[in-house]
């Protein structure tokens, strides 16, 4: 009896033990939730919210005048502002077909937007079917580099774009060279449009590449022995996995686009200005009302577009990933017949464009950092030597730019990860306006820079009055938590689709086996979505890395910037030291994305 | 958990990563029991690629005077003030440095109250130039001005004389300027422009320089580097271009100077002392010593700009490379004031083609 009643105490005391193990475990989830949530508001929400709140409460009271006159006003809604001031739907229409219709700030913004959407797919796809279904030396490290181009600051491109596209460029150069030219592109649309492309069609590729990666191999083979052609079975069982990919690229490309700025002043001029260019002017002139109610129109079309995207994504049902990627094919064809000879020519004219487009803008900057008056020198590099040595406390030096960037990018990349993969979680679990939920989720992306900064400044930085102590945030970690928020959405948006993929009976398994939630997350979900998670990270380190308004408003002390902030402090008269601090970021920024590849593990996939 | 607790819990974890209670946006310790004079200014002024005043005026006020000098240079200059002084948070400097007279037109229009305090009798203040007067309120007090002129490549152009001749078929394409709302030099050319063709010819003037391509690209270093590709031949820009271009090495023909109809905007430069500063004597001194003559010759050079005294000792042969208009035009602060907003939107409006 004792001896029973021993043992039954021990289990008893083992059990408890285990269940309050179990109840952390079991709450481990909503842990993880509720501090994403509380991120989310104190780096986002409630900085975002002090701005926007400015369209809605005048002056204490709530109107909607604001809103009110801006959709009425011509200059931002064009022949659409007529529409809500009242006029006939069918004469405006009419009056928008016709070719001297005006669109207005917004309208224009949405078109040149939707334009470079199209060529950053048609720019994007190609360079996905070379790196996913051809095999050739230095292909995973080509693939590690093309999310590059997002971390570039624009007056780099805009450097790398004069030097290649400009009137004494190296594209009229070349043309020159074949007797003629030359071409005036700059500035202009079509420009604007190309380095939108830059920055975009990257994005497209990597998430393209990823879905093709991803074709099982067996379900084509099946598809040709039922006796499938070649196009059949790629209409049939590859494209069906493709689309999603793209289309998910194109709606975060549009977005990214929508809100752009400094970029098409440099390559367009402010003939071309968009909706960001006047949230920034009106906010440089404390017409925050106006600001607010413009930026907050902005942001309704662009959540507009990515929940359209979301309702598309989920109505997908991406069978299983397959075991077995295809095989890929070597790039020196095997025979020369058409079938061979065809696809390899259009990738020779598709490396030739993507050398213009992607490769020569690059390059053009490295040069510029190597040349001075009277040829090439090294006089740039010297000057970030000096400046490193015998710069003053309060200067900004290569070095400490260098080590934030990447501190501040890696501590980013930790919080963003749990983040993206907990929303992932939370939205792919069915429940109504589960959707509504993801696009707010997806908001950081979508919400203009100019006003998130404002926001961080009164919000963070000013902080609040609370029982007569301001509290106030500012300094490394905020830094690390703003960038993380910027990053997540891209964690949530690589990650999701294959979540919600996945048979729900795997995890059901594994939980009536006494695995708990985070458990299963852990060992059993996230390994078949791994290739995702490694491509999420990568993108959050690249939003970290490329981040400029959030650093320089919450820099707590003169020693808190980094490398982009540098760039912009060496741009100066010369090019050449803001070129050389910007070929430094390439080189560091390029070997993280090669090792961040390389530490995810050799998977298929991202 | 709500946002204070937050707070507490991330504060007990990470001190010294979070800033304490009402921080500056840059760091700005005191040391020791010498008073410390903290003062705002805009970044180049204490950390450009090619020189910049900073290092030097803190040495030489640090030497002449009992005082430490701690620089403050916040996102988006002055206007981080604007919003702390609208936010009712302190503001943790003393004196900002490198006010336009736009700056404070914007400033008095739009917040309630006072930034910035009378700055009172200040020495070396009778020897201002003339015309370079930012403030009738006496608050600002300008320490040197910059004149906003064309810019060329005189080895394959040479430039028109006046604004009408901007609009002649040889230039065509050839004239790169900035938009008034991200730059200093685009905001100075549209009010040369007013200035020129006045309140209602001014559209008509662009809407013809617009026929004639300019371009009009958002920053100055926008443009700037734009028209060192080659783009195009002119460029809005300072008449100090060719002190840079002399110590690049640069040829020098091809960075001309064109003041239009003969004259340059002034761009003055001015410093105002907050009204809630900790140190207001030493700002004051601070002040007095920007205006020595000295001083004023020693800014000008590091600065690469114009001293705002009359007195200023300027180095031997510094008028070989920086030029003066024989004419300076600029706006008054009474000019501009009620007027300015509505004439950067006006030709917002009518610049932007969609």
């Amino acid at each position: 009896m004792s001896r029973d009643g021993l043992t039954i105490a021990d289990t008893d005391d083992a059990e408890r033990q285990r269940r309050i193990r179990d109840r952390i475990k079991r709450r481990a989830l909503a842990l993880f939730g509720a501090a994403t949530a509380v991120i989310l508001v104190v780096m986002f929400y409630y900085p975002v919210w002090t701005v926007l709140s400015e369209a809605i409460f005048v002056d204490g009271a709530a109107t909607v005048s604001v809103f009110v006159e801006i959709l009425q006003d011509p200059f931002y809604f064009g022949e659409v502002a007529r529409l809500f001031s009242g006029e006939s739907p069918i004469t405006v229409f009419g009056d928008l077909l016709s070719s001297d219709r005006q669109l207005g700030i917004v309208g224009f913004t949405a078109y040149q937007a939707l334009l470079s959407t199209l060529l950053s797919v048609v720019l994007g796809v190609p360079a996905a079917y070379l790196l996913a279904r051809f095999d050739f030396p230095g292909r995973r490290t080509l693939r590690s580099l093309t999310i590059l181009p997002f971390v570039l600051p624009s007056i780099m491109v805009a450097v790398g774009f004069y030097a290649t596209f400009g009137q004494t460029g190296t594209l009229n150069a070349m043309l020159g060279a074949v007797g003629l030219g030359p071409v005036d592109l700059l500035p202009s649309l079509e420009v604007v449009l190309v380095a939108h492309a830059f920055y975009n069609a990257p994005l497209v590729a990597r998430l393209t590449t990823a879905a093709w990666e991803s074709v099982d191999a067996s379900a084509i083979e099946t598809a040709r022995s039922l006796g499938a052609g070649p196009f059949q079975a790629f209409r049939d069982i590859v494209a069906p996995q493709l689309v999603p990919a793209v289309v998910m690229s194109a709606a975060l490309t549009f977005v990214f686009t929508f809100g752009t700025f400094p970029i098409v002043l440099a390559l367009g001029g402010f003939e071309l200005a968009t909706i960001e260019v006047f949230v920034f002017r009106l906010i440089q002139d404390f017409s925050y009302a106006e600001a607010a109610a413009l930026a907050l129109i902005e942001l309704a079309i662009s959540l507009a577009i990515l929940y359209l995207y979301l309702r598309y994504e989920a109505r997908q049902s991406v069978e299983n990933r397959g075991a077995r990627p295809l095989a890929r094919r070597r790039l020196r064809p095997p025979s020369l017949s058409l079938r061979e000879l065809l696809p390899r020519a259009g990738l020779a004219v598709y490396t030739v464009i993507a050398l213009l487009v992607f490769v020569l803008p690059i390059g053009s900057m490295i040069y510029e950092s190597l040349s001075g008056p009277t040829g090439l020198t090294l006089e740039h590099y010297q000057f970030l030597l000096d400046r490193q040595v015998t710069g003053a406390a309060f200067q900004v030096k290569p070095w400490p730019a260098i080590r934030n960037s990447l501190v501040i990018g890696v501590g980013s990349l930790l919080v963003a990860l749990p983040m993206g993969i907990v929303v992932a979680v939370l939205t792919t679990r069915r429940y109504r306006g589960r959707k509504l939920v993801d696009a707010v989720a997806m908001a950081p992306l979508a919400v203009s820079g100019i006003v998130v900064g404002l926001g961080l400044l009164r919000g963070l930085v000013f902080g609040v009055e609370i029982g007569g102590t301001r509290l106030a945030l500012g300094g490394l970690a905020a830094i690390v938590a703003a960038h993380a928020v910027a990053g997540y959405p891209f964690v949530v948006r690589t990650v999701a689709p294959g979540l919600s993929s996945l048979d729900a009976r795997i995890v059901e398994s594994a939980r009536s086996l006494g695995a708990s939630r985070i458990r299963a997350l852990w060992d059993i979900e996230l390994p078949l979505v791994w290739p995702g998670v490694v491509a999420g990270a990568a993108f959050a380190f690249a939003i970290s890395i490329g981040e400029f308004n959030a650093t320089v408003v919450l820099a707590s002390s003169t020693n808190q910037y980094t490398m982009p902030i540098a760039i912009e402090r060496f741009m100066g008269r010369r090019l050449g030291p803001a070129t050389a601090m910007g070929v430094v970021l390439l080189v560091v920024t390029s070997i993280s994305f090669v090792l961040i590849d390389r530490l995810g593990g050799e998977s298929r996939g991202l | 958990m709500d946002r204070r607790q937050f707070l507490t819990a991330a504060g007990a974890g990470a001190t010294a990563l979070f800033a304490g209670c009402s921080s500056g946006g840059v760091g700005t310790t005191a040391e020791g029991g010498e008073q410390t004079l903290v003062v705002g200014t805009y970044s180049a002024f204490v950390d450009a690629p090619s020189t910049s005043p900073g290092g030097w005026v803190k040495q030489q006020f640090e030497e002449e005077f009992d005082g430490r000098l701690v620089w403050q240079t916040p996102s988006n200059d002055e206007n981080y003030y604007i919003e702390r002084a609208n936010a009712g948070v302190d503001i943790d400097a003393d004196m900002f440095i490198g006010l336009n007279t736009d700056d404070l037109v914007n400033i008095d229009e739009n917040l309630d109250g006072q930034l910035f305090a009378e700055a009172g009798d200040i020495e070396g203040q009778d020897s201002i130039k003339s015309g370079l007067d930012i403030d009738p309120d006496g608050r600002a007090i300008p320490y040197g001005t910059g004149y906003i002129s064309l810019v060329y490549d005189g080895t394959s152009m040479e430039a028109p004389e006046t604004f009408d001749g901007l609009l002649e078929d040889e230039y065509q394409g050839d004239l790169l300027a900035q938009s008034p709302s991200g730059s200093d030099t685009g905001e100075a050319f549209l009010y040369h422009t007013i200035n020129e063709y006045g309140e209602d010819g001014y559209l008509d003037y662009w809407s013809d320089l617009q026929d004639n391509d300019v371009s009009v690209l958002g920053s100055w270093s926008d443009s700037y580097s734009a028209w060192q590709n080659g783009e195009a031949p002119m460029v809005v820009s300072y008449s100090t271009d060719q002190v840079f271009a002399d110590s690049d090495g640069a040829n020098l023909e091809e960075h001309q100077i064109r003041f239009l109809n003969d004259q340059g905007y002034a761009n003055p430069e001015g410093m105002a002392i907050f009204q809630d500063a900790s140190s207001p004597d030493l700002a004051r001194e601070f002040m007095e010593f920007l205006l020595q003559p000295e001083i004023q010759g020693e800014l000008a050079e590091r600065n690469v700009m114009f001293p705002a005294s009359e007195s200023a000792e300027l180095p031997e042969g510094y008028d070989e490379l920086a030029f003066e208009p024989p004419e300076a035009v600029t706006f008054s602060y009474d000019e501009l004031r009620g007027s300015s907003g509505e004439w950067i939107e006006n030709w917002e409006r009518e610049f932007v083609s969609n």
